[in-house]
């Protein structure tokens, strides 16, 4: 292992360690919810620069995957709500306005909480898969990868809200149970919803880590770079690719699955544009080509909306305000915060890159300089 | 025109062989009905004035453009509408013209993605530990002298470091066939002589293809010479047939001759 690897899994683990220390800080349940929500943005920024700082596959349509793992365990919770906020023969209540009389065939397994959870993590990474197999058997690549994504997000928006009947529509999926497991039940406004949220958190960042750290997460880095020269290594790029897509995919669907939890609804908005391209920003925000910088950075732009938004002073202009920082942030920072952060640790330590450029440049003696001298091709 | 088993260093089995192979480029034949023999183990010369279809004859040959006509079959197996990936995987290494490395990723991440024994996505999702392989490719940096620069960004290198870095990824690769496009643009003297040695290490193992310019550098490590001009072969032979073939002269007429160029 190598130092910078040590260093990293330090770093990620005492912030790991602060995140689930919070609750001991913070008493109030309001609070705390809002904190655990924060961090599942996290965690949906996080999978994001899993795909798009890691594999260089710029994904908008990030939602679809977070809204297919809120739904799954919406429905799995709607389905677990006591008889009386359910319609007649123990349908859930917006089928009885629609006029379902009988269960949908699709609906049935989520009686299964083991069945949900699964759905909510392989539903949305096989649908990647199979999306991903498409796009990139093809060799689409670049900003059609992101216009592709993002018209699949809002095709999957529109089945949504177009069939009431099953999805609740606008509505969402509404007045839910609580989520139990191994006989654990788990408050939306209380603190052991947060460790959950906390705890999902801590696997899935490792997880990840654990995937960039792998020879594949490398191979992934090198199609980043340099597409081309990769097959020639004898990789199929593609599977590469549908690899990280589907990986990002599923930590997505994890997320969409907390969120349901703490929110304790679903909604279109889950699978919404506007929420999307929000997990974008907070990636260049954060640093994309850093899983925690993502992740930070999610749970800094949210904080920040949140506590400016909620604020009377700032009422009418938090929105201007949030423009500005969006904006100075990708001006001054090109790889966010996380970015940032390692150039000031490598200026105060003295042993980064910037650094070690210099010395490169004054290690390598002056050679013949031909025409081909601008050569890196991208 | 003498077959290169009569000459060559190779041991007589045909390691790839072109057909007949060509192809139109939106309508201009970059290659035209070129036939070539490489025996296993050779080292195989191409050259050629600007636009004669060098380039892209490797190019055919590692799936990067694909024939419109005849065939490529390196050891019995046809090539021709394989995939990149699979060519390679089938022992077919290419070196670019342009050096083509991976900038944002180290020397020493550049090696590893080089070394690419296990292809599969799961494979090396489970790979973490490279121990034994990172001793074999910390010899390679030391052979093409990049030891130091281990742990920088290949995008900070100098030509010349990326150019050495680009053959040591083709040594970590370890394929059979190797093809070279203009592996010495760049390079000093002392280091064309370096590698005019390594190639001269590398071609029994190995089987050569390279491209090149520098006739100095030609005769050094050449056995066989195929020399092409607007698409075709135009000679082939052994140096000493090469530059005395009155064709080839006239092709290099008014660059001084073949050993001007």
């Amino acid at each position: 292992m190598s130092r910078r690897t040590a260093l990293q899994i330090g770093v990620y683990g005492i912030v790991c360690l602060a995140i689930l220390l919070v609750p001991s800080f913070v008493d109030d349940a309001f609070i705390l919810n809002k904190y655990a929500r924060y961090l599942v943005l996290g965690i949906l920024a996080m999978a994001l620069s899993l795909s798009w700082g890691y594999a260089g596959i710029l994904n908008l349509g990030q939602a679809v995957s977070f809204g297919l793992g809120s739904y799954s365990m919406a429905m799995a919770l709607k389905l677990r709500t006591v008889p009386v906020h359910t319609g007649k023969a123990g349908l859930p209540d917006f089928m009885v306005w629609n006029n379902v009389d009988v269960l949908p065939w699709f609906w049935e397994p989520f009686y299964s909480m083991p069945f949900a959870l699964m759905a909510g993590i392989l539903v949305p990474a096989l649908f990647a898969g199979l999306f991903g197999w498409f796009i990139f058997r093809g060799r689409v690549v670049g900003v059609y990868v992101a216009i592709i994504t993002l018209a699949a997000l809002v095709v999957v928006n529109l089945v949504i809200i177009d069939q009431q009947r099953f999805t609740g529509g606008f509505n969402g999926i509404t007045d839910l149970a609580q989520f139990d497991i191994f006989g654990l039940t788990f408050d939306a406004y209380s603190s052991s919803s947060y460790y959950l949220v906390a705890a999902s958190l801590t696997v899935c960042l490792f997880f990840a880590l654990a995937v960039t750290k792998s020879k594949a997460g490398l191979i992934m880095q090198a199609i980043r770079d340099h597409e081309d020269r990769v097959r020639y290594f004898g990789y199929d790029v593609a599977f590469f690719k549908i690899f990280a897509f589907s990986v990002s995919a599923g930590i997505a669907g994890i997320a969409g699955m907390l969120y349901t939890i703490v929110m304790e609804f679903a909604s279109p908005t889950f699978v919404g544009v506007p929420l999307s391209l929000s997990v974008v920003i907070w990636c260049a925000v954060g640093g994309r080509q850093s899983l925690l910088g993502a992740m930070l950075g999610a749970i800094i732009v949210t904080g920040m909306q949140g506590a400016l938004s909620e604020s009377e002073i700032f009422l009418d202009t938090w929105m201007l305000i949030m423009g500005t920082v969006f904006v100075l942030v990708v001006l001054l920072m090109p790889k966010g915060l996380a970015g940032a952060a390692e150039m000031l640790a490598d200026r105060l330590f003295g042993q980064g890159q910037g650094k070690i450029a210099d010395e490169v440049e004054t290690a390598i003696p002056v050679r013949e300089k031909t025409s081909g001298e601008t050569g890196g091709s991208r | 025109m003498s077959g290169p088993t009569t000459i060559g260093g190779g041991n007589g089995r045909d390691h790839l062989v072109l057909t007949d192979v060509s192809v139109d480029l939106n309508g201009f034949r970059a290659v035209d009905g070129l036939s070539l023999k490489v025996a296993k183990g050779e080292l195989r010369c191409i050259i050629g004035p600007n636009g004669a279809g060098k380039t892209t004859a490797l190019d055919m040959i590692c799936g990067k453009i694909a024939p419109t006509a005849g065939e490529i079959v390196f050891e019995g197996k046809r090539l021709n509408n394989l995939e990149e990936h699979e060519i390679a995987r089938a022992g077919i290494g290419r070196k670019f013209h342009v050096p083509s490395v991976f900038r944002e990723l180290t020397v020493r991440e550049n090696l590893d993605v080089a070394y690419s024994k296990h292809t599969g996505v799961f494979a090396n999702a489970f790979c973490f530990g490279r121990g034994a392989e990172r001793d074999g490719l910390e010899k390679l940096a030391e052979f093409v002298d990049l030891q130091n620069h281990l742990d920088f960004p290949a995008g900070h290198l100098s030509h010349g470091h990326t150019q050495w870095l680009e053959i040591a990824l083709l040594l970590a690769q370890d394929p059979e066939l190797i093809l070279m496009d203009e592996p010495t643009a760049g390079m000093t003297v002392h280091e064309t002589q370096k590698t005019a040695e390594l190639f001269n290490r590398l071609k029994i193992k190995h089987t050569l293809i390279v491209v090149e310019h520098d006739m100095s550098f030609v005769k050094e490590i050449g056995e066989v010479i195929s020399v092409m001009h607007l698409g075709e072969l135009l000679a082939e032979g052994s140096v000493d047939e090469i530059e005395h073939n009155p064709e080839v002269r006239s092709v290099y007429l008014g660059s001084g001759g073949i050993s001007g160029a």
